[in-house]
């Protein structure tokens, strides 16, 4: 899969919209395999050692090509890269390649709207699902979930924060919130209404999209006063709009950011834990946080959160 | 601006344009397929066919693309069924495209004149051949607009299968988006690129209607059209023909025998010697409960010319619908040339197609009060056309009768125009041509004259009239032109209420009718006569 996508782009260099790549394109759609991305090189970082010991205690693992699925509409943690849209970039799919080399097998990503990341896993169309999605209870229903990340918050308003909002709480009445459909802060910001009430104001208003970029376009085009989401990629979007944009202030939620892995396949389940735990001994996690600035003390110990 | 031609020309982008053009051709390619197989179960005689399309048609139509792509691709694994994103975004948009294109299909296949069609079946021709030579040629030009308009949509609509992972363009715009924060200029790059595919669909479009265009075969014209300020004049052929008709095209000279006085006696003779064409026994039909032919019998022989008079419903035209098996009927039998039309020697009831090869081989022409020539074809073509396809003659036979036969009617001038550049008593001209043409031995003529303006009447009569004369034609007419029966026909029969009312010798029955009823239809015609 990564040859295929090295070549593709290279036949594309030499003779843009050449036959030779739509042809290739075509015969690459019908052998059923998805043309996009690959990734980012990870030669940089080195395998741990105690990985040799996984691979020969998982040796199905070894050769093959899972297919991740992820919502690329996260940079710092997926997106395309700019520089090369063939590629997807960023923390998760670093650590998911970690995970892979790890293990020995390669991966290949499948780009999905947030709230078919599940539902993609849970049909088979895909093995394993790293794309900054928050572990909750509910989410265990669908896919086995094991944590790498805590989960930080940022408040992003337009400059000034002109409705005076500081947080998930009784601010946020009578506000527009912009948030994408499936995320964790939907009902955190619905169960406001009560309390907005109480005090008599109007309940917050939730206008939902399926990726970030149409939750910041919300605001900057004054459709919506908040969108709130992980601290890291509210941090991007003022540092894109530093004219336009602020964070009004981060809040921590009690959930933290898990890989999703499907149901009753314990195996598999423990062989990314295993993995996941080698990956943090070793340091390599701190080193790709760093990488991708994300705060150190954000980082989590592997823990399970599955279905009650 | 920069930015926009940037992605305008990023290849990101450009490929992600192949995935969009892939589900919308597999998509109508699937569609289209699916289609004609939804159009043809509608269209079935077969109820349970037609149901089960309706069905389909409720529920593809009736509910969003977007789920129908979430369903192949998420819910059909679980049955074992896994498709790659393309594949089940192309499925899902045929699916979902299927009921629209079978709609279109159909409605332009209803929309082809169904005279064409009973013309057609008169000929022997089967329901494939008349579907395939004579509805599809017509339905798929009325239904190019159409399907372009599809094609468009389903371009549009192939970006849905943004949800289900495909990468094409507006899934990698929204990424691109995503990553780069770049909205506008991304977005305007990649409608752009909808708009120049649309673009291309507008110009195979325009290309495939010209390429359709029966009026325009200048070869010059095909290309002006393209230009979107060019005007389709108005046919010149067709203006010349009106001309032309002024003064009425003239038949070649009559021969002697056209020209001598009918020897009543001497034909009454050859008549009553002769063996039945037709046998009618105690026809009875009816529509909606009400009785169009009400036990009727009637026997026609070898060279008789009968005329058919009566005023309107009184079952002349059901009669020889009946005769040539275009209509069914209650009970009764018809005999043609001591064959039955439309069942077997066992008695059960035969198919369309059976019927169709035995029309053709009892050798019943039929002519049609609207003319019912195929729009699509030229004069010449609608004589050799049929031949070829029902009689199996080669093409060069078919073309040396044809031309014979245009030469006979007086319309060798002609062979080359569309039906729709000759005026009416050309056009029925050819449709007499049409019938005579694989040597009917019965020919039902349904009220020849009575579409044409008055003074193209008589051009059609004669031809009509050498008929009888010259080659000894067995012939039904049913007409309201008394003083031509009077002139031809060997007997008049007057039909009222789907029963014979009276009938006898022409000459002698249209001048002193004896019963009643007879004398007073014959009294109003003579006055609408005398007032034209």
């Amino acid at each position: 899969m990564k040859i295929t996508g090295t070549n593709n782009s290279l036949s594309m260099k030499r003779s843009a919209a050449s036959t030779v790549f739509a042809a290739s394109m075509i015969a690459a759609a019908f052998c059923g395999s998805v043309v996009t991305a690959t990734t980012s090189a990870q030669a940089e970082t080195a395998v741990p050692a105690a990985c040799a010991d996984l691979q020969a205690k998982y040796p199905d693992l070894k050769g093959k090509t899972l297919v991740n699925a992820v919502n690329p509409h996260t940079p710092g943690y997926e997106a395309i890269d700019p520089e090369d849209p063939t590629k997807y970039i960023g923390f998760d799919i670093d650590l998911g390649e970690a995970i892979g080399d790890c293990l020995g097998f390669d991966l290949t990503y499948k780009a999905v709207t947030f709230a078919a990341l599940l539902t993609t896993l849970q049909a088979g169309q895909a093995d394993i699902v790293i794309s900054d999605i928050y572990a909750t209870v509910d989410r265990a229903k669908a896919a086995d979930f094991i944590t790498y990340l805590k989960v930080y918050d940022g408040v992003l308003v337009a400059k000034g924060n002109p409705k005076g909002i500081d947080g998930i709480n009784t601010s946020l009445c009578g506000a527009v919130a912009a948030e994408n459909t499936g995320y964790v802060e939907v009902p955190l910001i619905e169960a406001l209404a009560a309390e907005c009430e109480k005090i008599g104001k109007p309940a917050p208003e939730i206008q939902l999209y399926d990726n970030n970029a149409n939750c910041i376009q919300a605001i900057l085009s004054g459709r919506a006063d908040t969108y709130i989401n992980d601290v890291n990629t509210v941090d991007g979007a003022v540092e894109a709009y530093p004219d336009k944009l602020e964070k009004a202030t981060a809040v921590t939620l009690p959930y933290s950011v898990g890989i999703a892995v499907p149901r009753n396949n314990v195996e598999f389940r423990d062989a990314v834990m295993a993995a996941l735990t080698e990956i943090q001994k070793s340091g390599l996690q701190v080193e790709l946080m760093k990488k991708w600035n994300l705060p150190e003390d954000q980082l989590e110990t592997p823990k399970l959160v599955l279905a009650e | 601006m920069d930015l926009f031609f940037h992605y305008l020309s990023q290849p990101y982008l450009v490929t992600g344009i192949v995935y969009t053009v892939l589900i919308t051709f597999f998509g109508l390619l699937g569609g289209g397929i699916l289609g004609i197989v939804l159009a043809g179960m509608q269209l079935s005689r077969f109820r349970a066919l037609s149901v089960f399309a309706r069905i389909y048609a409720v529920i593809f139509r009736g509910t969003p693309l977007i789920l129908q792509m979430i369903f192949c691709y998420n819910a059909l694994p679980m049955i074992g069924i896994k498709l790659t994103a393309l594949e089940a975004a192309s499925l899902a948009l045929a699916l979902n495209e299927a009921p629209f294109i079978a709609e279109i299909i159909r409605a332009n296949i209803i929309a082809v004149d169904r005279g064409q069609v009973s013309a057609g079946q008169a000929l022997g021709m089967t329901p494939t051949v008349t579907m395939i030579r004579i509805v599809v040629p017509q339905a798929f030009r009325t239904m190019v607009p159409a399907l372009g308009n599809e094609a468009v949509s389903a371009l549009k609509n192939s970006s849905l299968a943004s949800v289900v992972s495909v990468q094409e363009l507006t899934l990698r715009s929204t990424q691109l988006a995503s990553a780069t924060f770049d909205f506008f200029s991304i977005f305007f790059a990649s409608g752009l690129m909808y708009l120049v595919l649309a673009g291309s669909i507008a110009i195979i479009q325009i290309v495939v209607e010209i390429m359709l265009d029966l009026d325009h075969p200048d070869p010059k014209a095909r290309f002006a059209r393209l230009l979107p300020w060019y005007r389709t004049p108005l046919p010149v052929e067709a203006e010349a023909a009106e001309e032309e008709d002024a003064t009425a095209t003239p038949l070649p000279p009559a021969s002697r025998k056209a020209i001598a006085p009918l020897d009543r006696r001497k034909r009454a003779q050859a008549i009553a010697a002769s063996r039945p064409a037709v046998e009618i026994e105690n026809l009875t039909k009816s529509y909606d409960g009400r009785k169009v032919l009400d036990g009727l019998d009637l026997t026609v022989r070898l060279g008789e010319v009968v005329a058919l008079l009566g005023p309107s419903g009184s079952g002349k035209s059901t009669l020889l619908r009946c005769i040539n098996r275009l209509e069914s009927w209650e009970s009764g039998t018809i005999r043609t040339l001591g064959r039955q039309l439309g069942v077997d020697e066992n008695g059960l009831k035969l198919t369309p197609a059976a019927i169709a090869n035995a029309r053709a081989a009892v050798r019943v022409g039929m002519v049609f009060q609207n003319f019912n020539l195929f729009g699509h074809l030229s004069a010449r073509e609608n004589i050799a056309g049929p031949l070829r396809w029902v009689q199996n003659a080669s093409q060069k036979e078919a073309d040396r009768r044809a031309d014979e036969l245009l030469e006979r009617v007086g319309l060798t001038h002609r062979a080359d125009a569309l039906p729709r550049h000759m005026s009416g008593g050309q056009q029925q001209r050819v449709a007499i041509a049409r019938a005579l043409a694989p040597n009917p031995a019965v020919l039902l003529l349904d009220e020849p004259t009575s579409a044409l303006d008055p003074e193209l009447v008589n051009e059609v009569l004669e031809v009509i009239r050498r008929l009888a004369v010259e080659d000894g034609l067995t012939m039904l007419i049913s007409t309201h032109q008394i003083s031509f029966a009077k002139d031809v026909a060997d007997r008049a029969i007057f039909l009222a209420d789907g029963s014979i009312v009276e009938q006898g010798p022409a000459d002698k029955m249209l001048s002193e009718p004896s019963n009643p009823r007879t004398r007073q239809f014959l009294q109003i015609m003579k006055e609408d006569a005398e007032l034209v």
